[in-house]
């Protein structure tokens, strides 16, 4: 199994003890590289978060969140509540075929199957988020005819979230012991039963985690955006087709371009927004993962 | 019962078409892609991908030439070389400066770094994954261009001597470099956190055993983790490649956004082809030929060739040799 | 991903209820207040760009259902659009206009993609354009202008560089590549230029700044007129360095970040551009004489030109004769489908340009002077008017 050891073992052994210090030092050497790099990776990360964050902290206000936008100015209630919209068309979509598609592969299909499968869904996954941009402009925005909407929109993070929802669902049902489904079937229950009653309890907490990593990979999206729904200065509204819609990454996006001081400001609070629901998202993924799956 | 059983086939099929709906994405991506580009393919030929002007030719020009059977507007030429040495040169410097500190990182925290510490160390880490790619591109441009511009670059420009391609002029610190820098920043949680997984599973007791012959903590990770783990990480460094080569906003922001020509230095603008096709889509809608149109399909073709392909690559080098170690994606 | 099984297990169910309760809760109570507005369309837009108030005619006060409309293209004719939208909602309340400054190359296709009522161009549509999308509408709103703006290290924003066309032309052909080359110092005797080399910005999104720019190129030098030609994107000449900027807003965020930068900008930036230090430079006409885009220099350059404005109003202003004529001069376009989904978005449409170009509504000077455009001249507005009545439902 651990085909490494045998050379390993053989590396170090004529010398030992001679060169000693020197390969002491060389460990050590190698080491603090290893904690430089990783106090680098921290600083980035407060960096990023600085920049942003303080920046975009001082915008923030009651005031922001309950006005929509206008023009260069304005509030972010538009962005905002257009952001959750997008997000609540594409898991309604992505959502359950995801789960299913992940049940499938998990529970039904034989493994080269599942290894087909699992290699599609790795391609979709990987798929530039641009070129699902370009689709749904030339296909449904304008072949089909329905303009810059939530239903393009929606259907395009639907289809960049759809990978993720499929392969945490499976790897958390995997996870579950195999005694379990045998447990389960030898009482007699068809897989299906056995699914709803004994596994989907343990495989919940990673599945639910999916969910939410989807809808932060969704919410962070701009490029398959920009061309499917459009910016409006308006709140959304629940019609699906022929209607443009605001997001917050557009606003990052677009008004950091403008010179003028309000613009940017609206900008940073875009940012700091879309961090904080990253990091909520975070926060509830790490409390979902906490929760031990079996006692 | 019956009744029951049928619910259940029913279920299963349902999952059964859940489960293969990525494949009809797929098909029908790539079938509405390829018939897109197709006329493009026919105007240009195989230069499309070795030229290095790309002009969507007079617009306002009251007739179209027709070449290859293909109508265009007067003086339409289509490379992208350029846009090609821009994704993969930014996404090597990527490689280059993220690889090693991300598996440095990750050393530290499996072996080093207090179990406390790392607590709350990791989860930062997997939070610099979740941010969306526009941040990135702000604290781009922001942040790491002037740094570039007034900071990084002159002073790596001193080694232009030994180094042509790092040379002045440094230009304004939009461009090769920042954009390297920037994707390097955001591929590191990917192959940090994935190694950290695969790491924590090497059995503690042959680094144990390692230890115990002589060899200093540094050289059991090396000789004997590493081998371990190695496939999984290459996996997981391809997988950040990928992401690099398909990143779109992030590079538009702080790539400075060139075409027609190749970088001249390490600081020179550049575009990607995921740039170049949301940059341009707008201005290709114009082309009354609609050929303009069809070479950006043919840049997405290309890129989704291209990101099939290291797809593949990771997948089999994580299996080959049979060994189950999973890349979370 | 997943850490250790021996967490306290009650606490972590009981942070994960509260923080999830929270979420949605408060999600719940933000979202309805939210939606319920834009049901209830209440809300009155907030007026932070205009302070003073337009005596306007009353179109038909409140008529008609609520209407919503989209505004994309030019990121020229963008800001007087900001100044417009909020005034006008006073004039028709129900109707709610969104503006976005994303280029005349979107406002044209995506006018002609049919996914917005009105695209906003500083360049006409072309022949074969028309061709491909018949019943499209090219209408003048009102008279605009070009200036050629940079930042040199050591000029004062307040000297005025003279340029003419075919110097700019050879700066962006890469010919000229530093501040201090003969060519640019024979024609400023006297200003003391520096070694410095030139950055050229450009746009890289579908412009009618791109297009008029490039015309002004065509036509002034042949090297120019024989490669690039003009379009509202042009295939630029490889220059090492040379920047593409998104939208005006961009360009004038570039070159103000980037010393040695020379860029083209559309004159409703001018006000930002000289604040955020940038040079304006004098360009060379027609007629030898080198002028800076003043009210005066634009309406000579538009007087002597509006007579060979024909019926459909697509005509090119770019470098036109009379001794005080500024060369760069244009009408800014609205891209418009003469066919609108139904009747009442065709009538709001309608109304909008039909205000816009009345000198009592958006035509009068207090807007026409912020943004530095002339309003539309009396034998154009009628011109205008007659493509405005063939929008229908």
């Amino acid at each position: 199994m651990i085909n490494g050891t045998g050379s390993a073992i053989q590396a170090p052994l004529g010398d030992n003890g001679v060169r000693r210090p020197l390969r002491k030092a060389r460990a050590i050497g190698a080491w603090s590289i290893a904690f430089a790099a990783l106090a680098l990776v921290v600083v980035v990360v407060i960096d990023i978060l600085i920049s942003v964050v303080g920046k975009g902290a001082q915008g923030l206000s009651w005031k922001v969140l309950t006005t929509q936008t206008s023009g260069i100015s304005g509030g972010l209630e538009n962005a905002i509540l257009g952001t959750l919209m997008l997000i609540l068309v594409s898991t309604i979509i992505a959502g359950p075929i995801g789960i299913l598609g992940g049940v499938f592969m998990a529970l039904f299909a034989n493994s080269a199957v599942a290894n087909v499968l699992r290699y599609i869904t790795d391609i979709l996954s990987g798929v530039p988020s641009i070129v699902i941009g370009y689709f749904g402009y030339t296909v449904m925005v304008v072949q089909w005819g329905w303009g810059f909407s939530m239903l393009a929109a929606g259907i395009s993070l639907a289809v960049l979230t759809l990978p993720y929802i499929i392969r945490t669902t499976e790897s958390s049902l995997r996870q579950v012991p195999k005694s379990y489904m045998e447990g389960a079937l030898a009482l007699g229950m068809t897989s299906t039963t056995a699914l709803r009653t004994v596994l989907i309890r343990p495989a919940l907490p990673g599945i639910l985690t999916g969910l939410l990593l989807a809808v932060s990979i969704g919410m962070g999206e701009t490029a398959p955006l920009i061309y499917t729904a459009g910016w409006s200065n308006f709140n959304p509204t629940f019609q699906m087709v022929k209607n443009p819609i605001g997001y917050l990454t557009y606003v990052v996006w677009t008004y950091l371009n403008e010179p003028y001081a309000s613009a940017h400001q609206l900008a940073y609070t875009a940012a700091f927004l879309l961090i904080l629901i990253v990091l909520i998202l975070h926060i509830l993924v790490r409390l979902l993962q906490r929760k031990p799956a079996l006692q | 019962m019956k009744r029951h059983q049928l619910t259940s086939k029913m279920f299963r099929l349902a999952t059964g078409i859940a489960a293969g709906s990525p494949l009809l994405i797929l098909i029908v991506l790539s079938f509405v892609l390829f018939r897109d580009a197709m006329p493009a393919f026919r105007y240009q030929g195989i230069s499309f991908f070795t030229g290095i002007i790309w002009n969507m030719g007079n617009m306002y020009a009251n007739n179209p030439i027709v070449k290859n059977g293909v109508q265009a507007a007067p003086g339409a030429a289509f490379g992208i070389l350029p846009f090609i040495v821009g994704t993969i040169g930014s996404s090597i410097i990527a490689l280059i400066i993220g690889v090693p500190i991300a598996l440095m990182t990750a050393f530290a925290l499996v072996y080093k770094v207090p179990p406390s510490l790392a607590k709350i160390v990791s989860p930062v880490i997997e939070l610099l994954a979740g941010i969306p790619s526009v941040i990135y591109g702000l604290w781009g441009m922001t942040v790491v261009a002037p740094w570039v511009e007034y900071g990084l670059g002159p002073w790596l420009s001193h080694l232009g001597h030994m180094v042509p391609f790092l040379a002045a002029p440094v230009g304004t610190g939009l461009g090769l470099l920042t954009s390297g820098l920037v994707l390097a920043v955001m591929i590191i949680p990917i192959i940090t956190s994935t190694a950290r997984d695969l790491l924590k599973q090497v059995p503690t007791l042959p680094v144990e055993g390692a230890l115990a012959l002589g060899m200093t903590s540094f050289e059991s990770v090396l000789h004997v983790a590493w081998p371990w783990a190695k496939r999984g990480i290459i996996g997981a460094v391809i997988l950040g490649w990928g992401r690099a080569l398909g990143e779109t906003m992030a590079v538009l922001m702080v790539s400075g956004d060139a075409a027609n020509y190749l970088p001249a230095n390490l600081y020179s603008p550049i575009s990607s082809m995921a740039a170049a096709i949301a940059s341009m889509l707008d201005s290709a809608l114009t082309d009354f030929s609609g050929l303009s149109v069809h070479a950006l399909a043919l840049i997405a073709v290309t890129l989704l060739l291209i990101t099939m392909l290291t797809n593949l690559l990771a997948r089999l080098l994580v299996q080959f040799g049979g060994r189950r170690v999973g890349v979370e994606v | 991903m997943v850490d250790g099984g021996n967490i306290v297990t009650k606490f972590n169910k009981g942070a994960l209820l509260a923080v999830t309760s929270a979420v949605v809760l408060g999600g719940i109570a933000y979202g309805s207040v939210g939606v319920v507005g834009a049901f209830a369309q209440a809300k009155p837009v907030h007026h932070t760009v205009v302070k003073h108030q337009v005596k306007h005619p009353v179109v038909k006060r409140g008529a008609g259902p609520a209407v919503k409309l989209q505004e994309t293209g030019s990121t020229l004719l963008w800001p007087l659009f900001q100044l417009w939208v909020p005034v006008y909602k006073h004039v028709a309340p129900k109707v709610d206009i969104t503006t976005a400054g994303t280029g005349s190359g979107v406002g044209i296709s995506q006018a002609s993609d049919g996914v917005v009522q009105i695209g906003a161009s500083d360049a006409y549509m072309s022949n074969q354009k028309l061709k491909e999308t018949p019943g499209m509408l090219n209408i003048p709103l009102a008279i605009s202008a070009q200036q050629i703006m940079y930042k040199i290290p050591g000029i004062s924003k307040n000297v005025h560089l003279k340029l003419t066309g075919t110097v700019i032309a050879d700066i962006y052909l890469g010919k000229i590549r530093y501040w201090n080359a003969p060519q640019i110092r024979n024609l400023n005797k006297g200003v003391k230029l520096p070694h410095w080399a030139i950055v050229p910005i450009h746009r890289t999104d579908g412009s009618g700044d791109t297009f008029l720019f490039t015309q002004f190129m065509t036509d002034t030098n042949s090297a120019w007129s024989n490669s690039v030609q003009y379009g509202t994107s042009v295939s630029w000449p490889a220059v090492q360095g040379a920047l593409g900027a998104n939208g005006n807003q961009g360009v004038v965020q570039t070159a103000e970040h980037t010393p040695g930068s020379i860029a083209y900008v559309g004159i409703s930036w001018l006000n930002k551009g000289l604040q955020g230090g940038l040079g304006e430079a004098q360009l060379q006409n027609k007629a030898g004489r080198f002028l800076l885009p003043t009210p005066a220099t634009v309406a000579a350059a538009a007087n002597a030109q509006i007579k060979a404005t024909p019926k459909d109003e697509r005509i090119s202003l770019i470098y036109g004769p009379g001794v005080n004529s500024y060369p760069i001069i244009n009408y800014e376009y609205a891209i418009v489908k003469n066919k609108q989904a139904n009747a009442n978005v065709a009538n709001a449409v309608k109304n909008l340009l039909l205000w816009a170009i009345n000198p009592k509504g958006g035509n009068t000077a207090s807007f026409m002077n912020q943004v530095h455009f002339l309003p539309l001249p009396a034998s154009i507005a009628p011109l205008s008017r007659n493509q405005i009545e063939q929008i229908h439902g």
